[in-house]
């Protein structure tokens, strides 16, 4: 058992949940939508993405990506959550709140991703 | 991703991690803590607000309590945030301060930079291989004509960096194993603009490995060893290497000049020295007796010039079964040889110093050497002194015996890299000389005079001009359209009529016939290849002549003609009359 792969496993798959939790629930309903869900997996997200730096592996840099593209969608969703409460004060309507969504289900898809790509590693590992 | 940043990342991970983990500890902390707004409401700090919170005090910027005033609870949770983010902060910068400093770091970061040097050169360029006296005068004198180099030396303290930085051109330069093929590749011998190795490592085993790593590298590409024993020199040559240079045999070459005609060692020293040293004055050669010391691989080569140019000389050789061996070779001289070192008075005397016309001091040891010289001149102040200086930082007392001649292998070696790089025709030149010389005594001393007329006292430069449409645009134009271009164009001064250059045609060569020093009226033809010597501004001055059609119809006609297209179709329209005149008279 390697330590290292534990770990990133952990955080990768973590990400996911955190991730579908978060997106799970009506598209434009604040109420579905935890703000401390999405700071959770922006944390976790950063987490998996600096454990895949210097891998030079083809598989690390595949999953360095992918873990990038999640943590790029993220961080704008929460700057579009952060514009909409701070900066334009508009609160979270319908329609912003649906931007943000939509942002961390994209954010999903890399992660879903991700995971399949080290379900990919784990099974080539086994032959 | 290049070996530098991914060292950075993998080593920066530890660290991030940390970092992002205290950094979400404390923010989660912040807006989660019930605190109050400036109207007494109860409030809770935003992600937003406790980000922008940790990020000033993590970094000790400390902007105060913002948005409003903590209460107690965040200000407990703060203390620790401090203490935290500052430690982490400070665990991550002092990581990257022990990567920089790390070894394999540093040596990485340097090949990664030598690398993309290497790949980023857009002009042909050579690769010198050891960069000792030798190679440093090669990179010296191929960067002063504006050629690039790139070099690659094993041993670190001759990588002087600033003195690479004064040169005229970039020299990317590291620190590797030339024998090692992975290492010449990667100094650029397999990209498509290296036109040439130049082997100059003080081992022959290396330079060898150099010449065939080159040769199987890539084949078409011209590679030039430094050798000082003749097994390897007939290896080298038998893959093909282009040119093999043995600095003992160059200096027996020379040295045969200098026995043959004081004149023609003159040529050599004058046209192979490097450009802005002083000229240098004849050197006499006094025949009569000669005394050789040492009999090893510089000896043998000496005495055989002597006796081809039948002066006695009696050799001094410490080591009995080269002395015996000697008597096998020579059998009618088998008492031309004395077992000795030379270095004390009696075996000098036994060789007839008193009488002697000059010694050599040729052993491998700089102390026998220079003892060698003063013993002998203590008892023959007259002696023509010829010494053989093996170790560089010797230079000075070598200079302080004030012998007439003295062998530096890497002085000699630099002279003939500098010839067969920069002017390959000046090695086929010195040729020609030495069969001309043959013939005619004379010969020489026509050239130093014609030399002299023209050189000030610097040693000269030399160029090599071919009429192609590279180097002389203007020239081809001018023979298509029929001109007759002869030599003496090219060396009047483009700027005045009344002036030639001060420079001499060296060599012409034609499809198949050598000239040495033409004469003016040589008529040039394309594909023609003409040797020049001189100095650099007259050299920047011909070039007008060969590039420009202004500066050759001046120094045809000694006209200035219009060059913008109003002034020509004026100039054409007043001057008709003038210009059919000419062309009739050509027709005629």
């Amino acid at each position: 058992m390697n330590l290292e792969k534990v770990l990133f496993s952990f955080f990768m798959i973590l990400a996911l949940t955190l991730n579908f939790g978060f997106f799970i629930g009506a598209v434009d309903n604040p109420d579905h939508h935890n703000v401390y869900e999405l700071y959770a997996v922006i944390i976790v997200n950063l987490i998996a993405t600096v454990m895949k730096f210097g891998d030079r592996s083809q598989l690390g840099a595949m999953l360095l990506a992918t873990s990038l593209v999640a943590v790029v969608q993220l961080l704008s969703a929460a700057l579009v959550w952060t514009v909409a409460v701070h900066i334009q004060e508009t609160g979270l309507t319908p329609s912003v709140m649906a931007t943000i969504v939509s942002l961390s289900g994209g954010a999903m898809l890399a992660n879903i991703i991700s995971v399949i790509l080290l379900m990919i590693e784990a099974a080539m590992l086994r032959h | 991703m290049n070996l530098v940043t991914s060292m950075i990342l993998r080593r920066m991970r530890k660290p991030f991690i940390i970092l992002i983990t205290v950094y979400s500890i404390s923010i989660l902390g912040l807006s989660l803590i019930p605190g109050v707004d400036d109207q007494g409401n109860p409030w809770k700090m935003s992600f937003f607000h406790a980000f922008y919170y940790v990020s000033f005090t993590a970094t000790t910027i400390g902007f105060g309590e913002i948005p409003y005033a903590l209460n107690d609870a965040q200000r407990l949770w703060v203390i620790s945030t401090i203490y935290f983010t500052v430690i982490s902060w400070l665990y991550a910068i002092g990581k990257i301060l022990t990567l920089v400093q790390d070894e394999t770091f540093r040596e990485a970061v340097t090949r990664t930079r030598f690398k993309k040097s290497v790949n980023n050169l857009h002009e042909p360029f050579y690769l010198i291989c050891g960069l000792g006296e030798t190679g440093h005068e090669v990179v010296s004198a191929l960067t002063e004509e504006h050629y690039r180099a790139v070099v690659i030396e094993k041993n670190k303290n001759n990588m002087n960096e600033l003195k690479l930085n004064e040169l005229r051109e970039y020299v990317p330069c590291i620190t590797a194993d030339a024998s090692d093929p992975a290492q010449l590749e990667l100094a650029g011998i397999k990209h498509r603009l290296c036109k040439g190795v130049i082997a100059v490592t003080s081992d022959d085993q290396t330079n060898l490995k150099i010449a065939i790593t080159s040769k199987l590298l890539h084949p078409n590409i011209k590679v030039a060893c430094r050798s000082e024993l003749k097994d390897y020199e007939e290896n080298m040559l038998s893959f093909d290497t282009d040119h093999v240079v043995n600095p003992y045999e160059t200096f027996a070459e020379t040295f045969a000049m200098l026995i043959h005609s004081p004149s023609l060692h003159l040529i050599f020293d004058w046209l192979t020295g490097a450009p802005n040293t002083r000229l240098t004055e004849p050197l006499y050669f006094r025949y009569g007796h000669w005394i050789l010391c040492s009999y090893g691989r510089f000896g043998k080569q000496l005495y055989e010039k002597l006796i081809e140019h039948d002066i006695k000389t009696t050799v001094i050789e410490p080591d009995p079964d080269v002395v015996k061996e000697f008597k096998q070779q020579y059998a009618e001289q088998a008492d031309d040889i004395i077992l000795g070192t030379g270095i004390d008075a009696k075996t000098l005397n036994k060789a007839n110093v008193k009488d002697s016309a000059g010694i050599i001091a040729g052993s491998d040891n700089d102390s026998n050497n220079l003892s060698i010289i003063m013993t002998a001149r203590a008892i023959n102040s007259d002696l023509f002194v010829v010494a053989r200086q093996n170790i560089y930082t010797n230079s000075d007392l070598y200079t302080a015996t004030k012998s007439n001649l003295i062998m530096r292998p890497r002085e000699i070696i630099a002279r003939m890299f500098r010839a067969l790089f920069l002017n390959p025709l000046l090695v086929d030149y010195l040729e020609l000389a030495l069969k001309e010389s043959e013939k005619d005594i004379e010969w020489p001393n026509i050239v130093i005079s014609r030399l002299s007329a023209v050189l000030g006292e610097m040693k000269p430069h030399i160029w090599t001009v071919n009429i192609n449409k590279e180097q002389a645009p203007a020239i081809m134009k001018g023979l298509e359209f029929g001109r007759n271009i002869n030599l003496g164009h090219l060396t009047q001064d483009p700027a005045s009529r009344t002036r030639k250059l001060h420079c001499v045609p060296l060599l012409y060569c034609k499809a198949n016939e050598k000239i040495s020093m033409p004469e003016d009226d040589t008529k040039v033809e394309a594909g023609d290849t003409i040797m020049f010597c001189g100095t650099r501004e007259v050299m920047k001055s011909m070039f007008w002549t060969l590039k420009v059609m202004s500066s050759l119809n001046y120094v045809m006609t000694f006209k200035n003609e219009p060059e913008s297209y109003v002034w020509r179709l004026l100039h054409r329209h007043f001057f008709r009359v003038e210009r059919r005149k000419t062309r009739r008279r050509k027709h005629s």
